[in-house]
């Protein structure tokens, strides 16, 4: 977890201030259908005339789409670059206009509301995927607080969706970069019965609190904070990703839930299958929806490239 | 429970159950940090089984940061923790 922090990734948010005003105020006035097609120009200015964000897009793309080159890599970036920037306006949309402009649908539903009821507590598990504001209507339903592993980086300047409308925040934010990385608090959480959000995809911390998967062809640090809690604690794992699937549609899928027995908590080794399980599931989307599947990071980092 | 015996059990449970290797109890000072690159050099996730582990072994919970900062400092500071949170 953080407090051996040495991520090599940011998320803080690409533009300036007033870029990002501009489309709050866009959203305002007519919302996605004003907001979408002034998107095209931005897109296109950061993947001809900013390389290195064109670049970031393609240690993921690379991997995903290896026989890919020239201009079939460029439209591939493109796709990218846009499902990012409809699914940051679809955030705002969620903060300005409310959860209900978003149709979503989400089968499995009751099966998570009836996992969030358990006295173990819920860990839920989210990746950098589709648009989690899109599950709010669901989430809110859910039975006990939503505590949030969350870092707002210093200077960034998207605003939660909640800040559109000057509301408090409904989740509890719980920061990585606390001591021990916030681990006491998810403990406590959980221990209370309570639902705790942890991002699946990225590492926050030192190599040592990983475990390596192969993920498209080569191994990956995964994070192993949320499997340890899993296990410590008797929380199920339960992993979610909100696909866009229509302009103003999402489909929540439940791909995985996992229950790790305690023994299986240390080694740290013996936590690869439940972790090799999410990473199949993180395929199995990368394989359906390319361009869902928001990394601008090397996450490969030594491995040679395909 | 004796004080001196209490900070023993914790050594004991720290080295058997967090699988520390080649440590023993009378390697662990009782004013050691436990986290961080000095002392034990227990990590995050140690801390995660840490506190289920004083919750499991006396029935004592670690609910926060503050807490944990103060608790979690050394052994001495642990058992003073678990002492008084029984007394109280």
């Amino acid at each position: 977890m953080a407090s051996e922090n040495n991520k090599k990734w940011s998320s803080r948010s690409v533009g300036t201030p007033w870029q990002h005003r501009f489309f709050y105020f866009l959203i305002r006035l007519g919302g996605r259908h004003i907001a979408y097609p002034f998107l095209y120009p931005v897109v296109l200015y950061y993947l001809l005339l900013r390389p290195e964000e064109r670049r970031k897009s393609r240690y993921y793309l690379d991997r995903r789409f290896p026989e890919r080159r020239g201009f079939a890599a460029l439209k591939d970036s493109f796709h990218m670059i846009m499902g990012l920037s409809r699914s940051l306006v679809d955030r705002a949309l969620v903060g300005i206009c409310g959860p209900e402009i978003l149709h979503t649908e989400f089968p499995d539903g009751r099966r998570l509301a009836d996992l969030a009821a358990g006295s173990e507590g819920l860990i839920i598990l989210t990746t950098h995927v589709g648009c989690w504001q899109a599950a709010m209507v669901y989430l809110g339903k859910l039975k006990g607080p939503v505590h949030m592993l969350m870092q707002q980086e210093e200077g960034d300047i998207d605003r939660h969706y909640f800040e559109h409308s000057g509301q408090e925040n409904p989740y509890r934010i719980i920061d990585p970069t606390g001591f021990l990385g916030g681990t006491l608090e998810m403990v406590a959480a959980l221990n209370r019965g309570e639902i705790v959000s942890i991002m699946g995809d990225r590492r926050q911390g030192a190599k040592a609190n990983s475990l390596a998967v192969d993920f498209l062809g080569s191994p990956v640090h995964f994070p192993v904070a949320a499997w340890k809690l899993a296990a410590v604690t008797g929380a199920p794992l339960a992993v979610l990703f909100p696909i866009k699937t229509g302009p103003d549609r999402y489909h929540i899928e439940l791909a995985e839930v996992i229950k790790i027995p305690q023994q299986d908590s240390r080694p740290l080794k013996r936590l690869t299958p439940y972790l090799a399980r999410y990473v199949r599931a993180l395929e199995n989307l990368c394989t359906k929806e390319p361009y869902q599947f928001f990394n601008f990071y090397d996450m490969w980092e030594e491995q040679p490239k395909p | 429970m004796h004080e001196a015996s209490l900070r023993e059990q914790l050594k004991k449970i720290i080295i058997e159950e967090l699988n520390l290797e080649d440590i023993n109890a009378s390697d662990i000072k009782d004013d050691d940090p436990l986290f961080g690159d000095e002392g034990l050099g227990l990590d995050s996730l140690d801390a995660v089984e840490l506190v289920v582990l004083i919750q499991k072994h006396f029935g004592v919970e670690i609910k926060d940061m503050e807490e944990g900062r103060e608790a979690l400092a050394s052994i001495n500071s642990l058992a003073d923790f678990i002492e008084t949170r029984r007394a109280g």
